[in-house]
């Protein structure tokens, strides 16, 4: 068995500060979630709604942050917001914006695509039963769209989770940077630290992802 | 905005479009391949590969690219795995679409019901025949918007390429800001180049969608 | 038509970043956080932005907000890296570390890679670079240098057994690795524009892609590039010293002249006490021993006359 390096990683507090880029990384996601998943409800039931202008409005703005790769949104705010407004922001609030406008713009598509998966007919038999429209959505149509929504979305949170590895090119120091770090700082007493600690790193991330992974397949079992 | 630099630069983006578009399209082959593969193996349930499959799948669709592509670039050495940036890009890549394809795959061909295929094969059709004639062309379709989904995801992933010192766009643009501090000019090309890629994609994927859209059947 | 986009992803940007910057104050990111605020609140103020230059804290302004921003390289060893505490280390540490003593201030470190380093004082991200910044005339458009505090030129390392001592006739299926932003990149494409490059954005991806052996040579710093070869087996520098003889320097935003003159005079007052001497041997002698110390320190902003 060759050393592989993955001693390197108990010495110190090498682990701690590996889980500390870990959570640097889960927090930054987790606020944009919070934050997108109600911004995401408003938009995709905005895009939803008869008047043209939202409409159109919506569609633009969810298309021009799809497009684009994430990384490069996150250039554009981290280094030209500064630029072009003389915003100065740091790299982990530079990365909450850029994953709130993704996230906002990714929830909006699911809860639009949620609310018009559900057929009109159900619409109609409920105001031939006599239902108000208060009560159709209350009964009928948010349940339904509820647990249609929710796998997806349990979904969108492990890609955003994935996504967020992308703020070491800004400069955030997370999990990949104090990975960098730890190997740098002991190339000469482990030269082969780069196989262990990112095969660490790697792991750390699928097993943070996949327990999420598997909860929004469950999910979306027991509700089809 | 400075124009000269733009003009003078331009020709370095090109390059780099025209590298992003090549592995990104060599990478998205290779996971077309792999994710049909993996398809089949889990529509016909092939023991063993089939459990082989499953473990695949669910470590690359829960670790991220950038992640892999580190782990392929910077560790495999140390076992003597030696690879250049673009091999490693193309594997990353196909590595990671090679899930993401066989669950647009599998949804397609397990959404045809199988009375369809019963009724195909009391029709008279060979098991051949049904697959050709019935089952693939209403898989294909429903699979198609998750396919070019797919296949737009991948192009934007390329842009974590630059992480291991590939010049695609991104790094081009970093680059730039590095040498020149021109950071609104570099910004501005590398959104520009990206537009040019992906905005015909993504307008294409949408017009194929509504086409297929009316081969649905059911609802 | 990109000012439209940005301006409506910024607009939908303004409305979260307030809730943002509140939900974000955690712990040792509320010093940065504040300052990012009134550092926005400033700008703000001049409606006008497209200069995006009054970015930087003044004298003043750093030492009444407790802490300086002080950008460093985290995979530079031994000038500026993270030891296996969490601490950060190196020569151009041990500098800032004092800066923030003598100014009654906390230091607050922040990772910087090379091609960033103009762009993080332009944005006023940092208060001073301290990250091995060479001082160049192209530079100097772009920031403000105080004294130097140390002696560089290029070099260019190679394993033993492939020892490059020159980059005249050149192999072409060979490459160099450069780091994207340093000044040997900028002086191999002026001056050798027909060697392939393979470019990484830091220090810690060269260094990992050279020991695997992605390229032939590393061109960088020549204190770096000899600081590697001391502290790695199977290296030799065969070209120690490559283009000018220059400085490195710390270096703030264009225009803080109140911070810039406190550098100069802290680095000539430090002078006396023969400071750098005293830096290069807690952290630079592991790595060379002494022989490269007269050499490498400047004393005092005085660099020898030519």
């Amino acid at each position: 068995m060759p050393d592989l390096g993955i001693d390197v990683l108990f010495k110190g507090t090498n682990m701690l500060r590996l889980l500390g880029g870990l959570w640097v990384a889960a927090r930054i996601s987790l606020i944009s979630i919070v934050i997108s998943m109600p911004l995401g409800i408003l938009v995709g039931a905005l895009m939803t709604m008869k008047n043209k202008i939202v409409r159109a409005i919506c569609r633009i703005y969810l298309e021009i942050i799809r497009i684009m790769p994430q990384l490069v949104l996150l250039f554009i705010v981290y280094f030209g917001t500064t630029r072009a407004m003389g915003w100065n922001l740091s790299g982990e609030v530079a990365s909450v914006i850029v994953f709130t406008l993704w996230g906002t713009a990714e929830m909006a598509d699911l809860v639009r695509g949620a609310l018009i998966s559900i057929p009109k007919h159900q619409y109609e038999s409920a105001e031939a039963l006599g239902l108000t429209k208060v009560q159709t959505y209350i009964y009928i149509i948010i349940p339904q769209t509820v647990r249609r929504l929710i796998p997806l979305s349990i979904n969108l949170i492990t890609r955003m989770i994935k996504t967020t590895s992308l703020v070491l090119m800004i400069g955030v120091v997370e999990m990949l940077k104090v990975a960098q770090q730890i190997i740098e700082a002991n190339r000469m007493t482990s030269p082969n630290a780069a196989f262990g600690v990112f095969l660490v790193v790697f792991l750390l991330y699928f097993l943070v992802c996949w327990p999420i992974s598997m909860l929004a397949k469950y999910l979306e079992k027991k509700w089809r | 905005m400075n124009w000269e630099f733009i003009g003078k630069y331009l020709p370095l983006y090109e390059r780099a479009a025209v590298l992003t578009v090549k592995i990104g399209l060599i990478g998205i082959a290779f996971a077309i391949l792999v994710g049909l593969l993996c398809a089949a193996i889990q529509y016909y349930k092939v023991p063993v590969a089939r459990q082989i499959v499953a473990v695949y799948v669910e470590i690359s669709r829960n670790t991220p690219l950038l992640v892999q592509l580190f782990f392929i670039y910077y560790g495999f050495p140390k076992i003597g795995i030696r690879l250049t940036p673009e091999v490693c890009g193309v594997i990353g890549l196909a590595f990671l679409g090679g899930s993401y394809m066989a669950e647009a795959f599998r949804s397609g061909l397990e959404s045809i019901e199988p009375i369809q295929k019963e009724s195909a094969i009391s029709l008279g059709m060979n098991h051949r025949q049904t697959f050709q004639y019935v089952i693939l062309p209403q898989a294909i379709s429903v699979s198609v918007p998750a396919f070019v989904a797919n296949v737009i995801f991948l192009l934007k992933e390329t842009s974590v390429f630059s992480a291991i010192s590939l010049m695609d766009l991104m790094f081009t643009a970093k680059d730039l800001i590095g040498l020149y501090y021109k950071t609104t000019e570099s910004l501005f090309l590398l959104v520009v180049f990206y537009l040019i890629i992906l905005l015909p994609v993504s307008i294409l994927g949408t017009l194929l969608e509504r086409r297929v859209r009316y081969a649905g059947f059911g609802d | 038509m990109k000012n439209w986009k940005k301006l409506l992803s910024l607009g939908l940007a303004v409305a979260l970043s307030v809730g943002v910057l509140t939900g974000c104050g955690s712990k040792e990111e509320t010093a940065a956080d504040a300052s990012a605020t009134e550092a926005t609140d400033a700008a703000d103020s001049t409606a006008d932005a497209a200069k995006g230059n009054e970015v930087y804290r003044t004298l003043d302004e750093i030492k009444e907000s407790g802490t300086i921003n002080i950008g460093v390289f985290s995979d530079k060893n031994p000038f500026g890296y993270v030891d296996e505490n969490g601490e950060y280390q190196g020569y151009d540490v041990y500098f800032a570390n004092r800066i923030g003593e003598d100014l009654g201030v906390k230091v607050n470190f922040v990772s910087t890679e090379a091609a960033n380093r103009i762009e993080y004082l332009q944005t006023g991200k940092v208060d001073i670079i301290l990250a091995n910044f060479t001082v160049t005339d192209e530079r100097k458009e772009e920031v403000d240098f105080a004294l130097p505090y140390m002696n560089v030129a290029l070099g260019v390392v190679s394993r033993n057994d492939n020892v490059i001592e020159s980059l005249d006739n050149w192999n072409p299926d060979d490459s160099i690795i450069v780091i994207s932003g340093t000044t040997a990149e900028t002086y191999l494409i002026a001056n050798y524009p027909d060697i392939p490059l393979q470019k990484f954005d830091s220090y810690a991806t060269a260094k990992e892609a050279f020991e695997n052996g992605t390229s032939v040579a590393w061109a960088n710093d020549n204190t770096e590039v000899i600081a590697f070869s001391l502290q790695n087996d199977g290296y030799t520098v065969g070209i120690p010293s490559l283009g000018s003889a220059d400085t490195i320097a710390p270096a703030v935003t264009q225009g803080n002249t109140t911070l810039l003159d406190w550098i100069n005079d802290e680095i000539k007052s430090l002078g006396e006490e023969n400071f750098f001497h005293a830096d290069y041997e807690a952290t630079l002698t592991d790595t060379y021993g002494s022989e490269y110390e007269d050499s490498l320190v400047v004393e005092g902003g005085v660099t020898d006359a030519e």
